[in-house]
């Protein structure tokens, strides 16, 4: 059952606002405490992998047709150049290869024969997490054209006293303007926040410990934010009714933020999570900390993340140097007009892709040490790392994902799948591409307890006039 | 439809170009033709972040909190104050209430600032408290909310005040009051509610209800809240004809307030702030060994001194292409080879060489903007042209293509950037947009990717030549000097800068029934020598901005 933002607050009403406040914290946790929530975290990360320095072989694969082999048994040695850093988890983790942006090469496409932007970042940008086609946007770069699936996971898993998602990271700017993956809906870009001090405090908005008590003037005023809020919301009802469709639609929307941050005030948070602000390493480690504080609060069950390309000199190449131009380089034969193949390109790819991979671990590693059930947060979690591009070659066919936790058992873990490319590309002259990532997200989308069987895009035109089903989900996925 | 004589304008318009411009366009045509109607939607529109920002600034003078960032606003075409990209969300509502408090704490730090903020300095017994809060509502109110308070909104806000006075005191009371009156959609928003005579009976246009009207050309031309001399005018009904909202107009445009908006569209037109993105940080010893990360915040500042300054004295699109007049410190005065100011810090006047540089697009903010950190890029300055100047938008190049940097083969011993890029771009499948990109973009190549201007480059002498094509302008040029000229005498130029600042002026793209309204303002714009403040009279006293659609 699908419950939004607004329905939900139209059904608390305003008399909730004191019952929501003396709930137990535990009866948040879904289902009152007997299981732990699921939650999942979007690690994004601009271009995308050399595909040598990340795969990893399938002995005794047939020749065709899905392949797999356990990660358990292996040792760091066996795993590939990326994932190395990430062997401390392997149980853990599900790799998935030759998934493909199906829905962004069928809007390539399309955008190839009536025109607009298509360009491979900017449509990348805008159709990896929403898996439809771009808006256009009349020559500045095209944005997402649906609401992205973390926003979507937001709408259906926020409550009061928790916020539906949180999206950190930096602004990713391939065409001089803000990147963010994540779309509120069409043309409307989440706000993504970037320095981790805010990030914090945001959190600590919605985080009251203990009880209020109050016993300065200055608390005194702080207690009646929530009166305050509705005094604000109360103006918004009154406005509303007075403008047009669109209008009203507007202010309506900011009342329900407003209703939802005032009914946010009132609730406690779970004892055992501990606030404070950690502002040591890099933002990027930062920012891994607070996902584990925000979900180990439950403060939110939905997380973005979109690194940041780093400087050269962060992964020890001269600052002078354009990863973008060694991007392009990075691949041998690869078939771009022109682009001559540059062993250096890649050796920097490669150590771009271990840079994020250990960062990735990190955030693994901050979730796996907090015990939640019978397991640790990383348990009941899934985080998805997945690349703006397929390949840093700017193509979108050959994806390579990495999953990591099992989202309360829904995921099989510890392994290392294949999927085989055998639908032609919607684009013609362009090698064949494993499955579509809307698939992906109908699994991920069913991780998080919904019963969805499409997420954005349904069906595309392969380039020989076969379609292409973007249905269903990945059952090789899930735990059977 | 006017009252007045035409005559009158023909004066007006002579007094005002003799006076202020001191220039006469022999070119100008004998009268100003009426601008046909045409009156599109209007959307609700929320203050842009700058108009925000602006505001607190204008209102609480005395206050400069550090204040946490608020979340990126999606531009839509270029602009960042499109109504269709304002939807909320849970950051910016958290931004607003923490910003509110912030401004209500400073507004209430003392009893001397609550006495100024409410004018009072005695609320201790009842009855003088309570004249003292209906003082402070009606009067902040009014203030925050751009008109008088309703009625029904004054009680409201009464009957918290007095809540909160209860609970706390009288100036806790100010402080939740002000807080509140900050986060609501009255402050927050640019409501134009109808009233329910106007939405019923058959589909017209009705001028703009007055206090409305002081909003939309104060956040217009200021990109801030009215001054109390403009709400005078809206409550005495003096905001309703051409000639009044012309006279305010260009009050308002003699007011510094004025050059906010000059800078923000032209900085987002032009896109003048590209050069602050992480790419610019950092150029090769090659392209300018005294390039360092302040380098590109001086590029901006410097293209900001030059719109504002040229703009602000009754400037044109001719002065904005080809003025050789710059504001320079040290760090611009060594790019553009010229001599630096003898204070280190500060920013002086000087003329740029005659023979290197002329207007904005000769200038670091968009040569460096346009560039990467160790080379030029022809065809992404070629872009910024056609984008900017011919609102055409980039077709984008077809997947898989090698966008990166051209490099020479060194067996072939050394090569210009444009001999790369024309070996690049040869095949026939790239020409189909090259030819107009290129053909732009290598009028540029005596710049470096840093802005320098370079005679030779690798020891080879720099072609700048360049072929406009598909314009009306269509020639042969060599070097950005004389395509700047071109570009000034272009009407496909000032078509497209009169539709780029409709836009941002309505903060939606123009519609079907503005096509008319547009190509006269546009024609208007051309005729008086590209003149912007001649536009933006045009634009605020035009039927769309001054009426709106009501009825079924």
């Amino acid at each position: 059952m699908r419950v939004n933002r607004r329905q939900l607050l139209k059904a608390l009403g305003l008399g909730a606002l004191t019952t929501l406040a003396t709930r137990s914290p535990l009866a948040f946790a879904g289902g009152g405490g007997a299981t732990s929530p699921s939650r999942v975290v979007f690690f994004v990360t601009p271009h995308g992998h050399v595909p040598n320095a990340w795969t990893m072989p399938v002995p005794g694969a047939p020749a065709a047709g899905f392949a797999e082999r356990s990660l358990a048994d292996l040792a760091p040695g066996d795993f590939s150049e990326v994932l190395r850093p990430l062997h401390p988890f392997r149980k853990k983790l599900l790799a998935v290869e030759g998934l493909s942006h199906t829905s962004v090469l069928a809007d390539i496409a399309e955008v190839m024969r009536t025109g607009g932007d298509l360009n491979n970042h900017s449509v990348g940008v805008a159709g990896l997490l929403t898996g439809t086609r771009a808006q256009q946007n009349g020559g500045a770069p095209c944005t997402g054209g649906s609401r992205s699936l973390d926003q979507e996971l937001a709408l259906r898993t926020g409550a009061p006293g928790r916020f539906g998602s949180r999206a950190y990271g930096f602004e990713y700017v391939p065409n001089s303007s803000v990147a963010p993956f994540s779309f509120l809906g069409p043309g409307q870009a989440t706000p993504v926040v970037a320095d981790p001090a805010v990030a914090f405090s945001d959190l600590l908005g919605y985080y009251r410990p203990g009880s209020d008590s109050v016993q300065t003037r200055d608390q005194a005023i702080g207690a009646k934010r929530a009166s305050v809020l509705d005094g604000v919301a109360a103006e918004y009802e009154a406005l509303a009714p007075r403008l047009d469709a669109e209008g009203k639609r507007k202010l309506d929307d900011h009342r329900d933020l407003v209703r939802q941050l005032e009914a946010s005030l009132g609730v406690a948070s779970p004892s055992s999570c501990q606030a404070s602000f950690d502002g040591s390493g890099d933002k990027l480690t930062q920012f891994m900390r607070l996902i584990k504080l925000a979900f180990a609060c439950d403060l939110t069950r939905v997380a973005t993340f979109v690194a940041p390309v780093p400087q050269p000199t962060d992964i020890g190449y001269p600052a002078d140097t354009t990863m973008h131009t060694y991007a392009h380089e990075s691949i041998a034969n690869a078939t771009s007009c022109g682009a001559m193949f540059n062993p250096v390109a890649a050796r920097a790819m490669t150590d771009m892709g271990v840079w994020y991979a250990q960062h990735f671990a990190t955030l693994l590693q901050e979730l796996d040490a907090v015990p939640e059930g019978s397991g640790t947060l990383l348990d009941h979690t899934v985080v998805v790392w997945v690349t703006e591009l397929a390949t840093p070659t700017h193509l979108h066919h050959d994806a390579f994902t990495l999953l990591a936790g099992g989202c309360n058992d829904f995921l099989s873990t510890g392994r290392y799948v294949r999927y085989p490319r055998e639908n032609t590309s919607p684009i013609a002259g362009f090698a064949k591409a494993g499955p579509a990532h809307n698939r992906l997200y109908v699994s991920l989308l069913q991780a998080m307890g919904q019963t969805d069987t499409t997420f954005g895009m349904t069906s595309a035109k392969g380039a020989d006039g076969s379609t292409i089903d973007l249905t269903g989900p990945l059952t090789e996925l899930h735990t059977a | 439809m006017r009252a007045w004589a035409p005559t009158y304008i023909v004066i007006a318009a002579a007094l005002f170009s003799a006076a202020v411009a001191g220039c006469s366009d022999e070119s100008a045509p004998p009268s100003r033709p009426e601008l046909p109607g045409g009156v599109g939607p209007a959307p609700l529109r929320r203050m842009s972040d700058d108009e925000y920002l602006n505001a607190l600034r204008d209102l609480f003078p005395g206050q400069a909190p550090a204040l946490p960032p608020l979340p990126h606003e999606t531009a839509s075409a270029g602009f960042a104050n499109a109504t269709e990209a304002q939807q909320p969300s849970d950051v910016r509502i958290s931004r607003y209430e923490t910003i509110a408090n912030l401004y209500a704490k400073g507004a209430t730090a003392d009893a001397a600032a609550v006495a100024a903020l409410v004018g009072c300095t005695d609320w201790s017994m009842p009855t003088r408290a309570a004249a003292c809060t209906a003082k402070f509502i009606d009067a902040t109110g009014s203030r925050l909310f751009r008109r008088p308070l309703a009625a029904d909104e004054r009680e409201r806000f009464q009957l918290r005040f007095q809540a909160w006075r209860a609970s706390i005191d009288f100036e806790a009371a100010v402080f939740l009051t002000l807080s509140a009156m900050l986060q609501a959609p009255q402050f927050l928003y640019r409501p134009e509610p109808s009233s329910p005579d106007a939405s019923n009976g058959a589909r017209r246009t009705v001028p703009v209800e007055p206090y409305a009207m002081a909003s939309r050309l104060s956040f217009f031309l200021w990109e801030s809240v009215p001054d109390d001399a403009l709400v005078a005018a809206a409550s005495r009904g003096e905001l309703e004809t051409e000639e009044q909202v012309r006279g305010q107009a260009e009050r308002m445009l003699d007011d510094p307030r004025a050059r906010r908006v000059l800078w923000s569209f032209h900085r987002q037109w032009l896109g003048l702030d590209r050069v602050l993105g992480d790419e610019h940080l950092v150029r090769t010893p090659e392209v300018d060994v005294g390039w360092t990360a302040s380098t590109p915040v001086a590029a901006a500042i410097e293209s900001q001194l030059f719109v504002e300054n040229v703009l602000f004295a009754n400037g044109s699109l001719r002065d904005l292409l080809t003025s050789r007049r710059a504001w320079v410190n040290a760090d611009m005065a060594r790019i553009y080879g010229v001599a630096a100011p003898a204070d280190p810090a500060a920013w002086s006047e000087v003329e740029l060489p005659q023979a290197e540089r002329a207007g904005i697009l000769t200038r670091v903010a968009f040569l460096a903007g346009h560039s990467h950190r160790g080379a030029t890029s022809p065809p992404i300055r070629g872009n910024g042209v056609e984008l900017r100047f011919f609102c055409q938008p980039p077709l984008a190049p077809p997947p898989g293509v090698d966008l990166s940097q051209p490099k020479a083969d060194p067996a072939d011993g050394p090569r210009t950037n444009r001999m790369l890029f024309e070996a690049r771009t040869a095949p026939a499948s790239c020409q189909s947009c090259h030819r107009g990109l290129n053909g732009l973009g290598f009028g540029f190549e005596h710049y470096g990717a840093g802005g320098r201007y370079q005679a030779e480059e690798r020891g080879l002498a720099v072609d700048a030549h360049g072929r406009l094509y598909g314009t009306d302008i269509d020639r042969t040029f060599d070097g950005a000097l004389e395509l700047s000229a071109a570009l000034d005498e272009s009407s496909m130029v000032h078509r497209c800068a009169t539709q780029q600042w409709m836009r941002y002026a309505l903060g939606r793209g123009l519609v079907d029934e503005e096509a008319a309204l547009a190509d006269a303002v546009s024609l208007n714009f051309e005729r008086s020598g590209g003149n912007v403040r001649a536009l933006l009279l045009d634009i605020v006293t035009s039927p769309t901005f001054r009426l709106r659609r009501v009825g079924n």
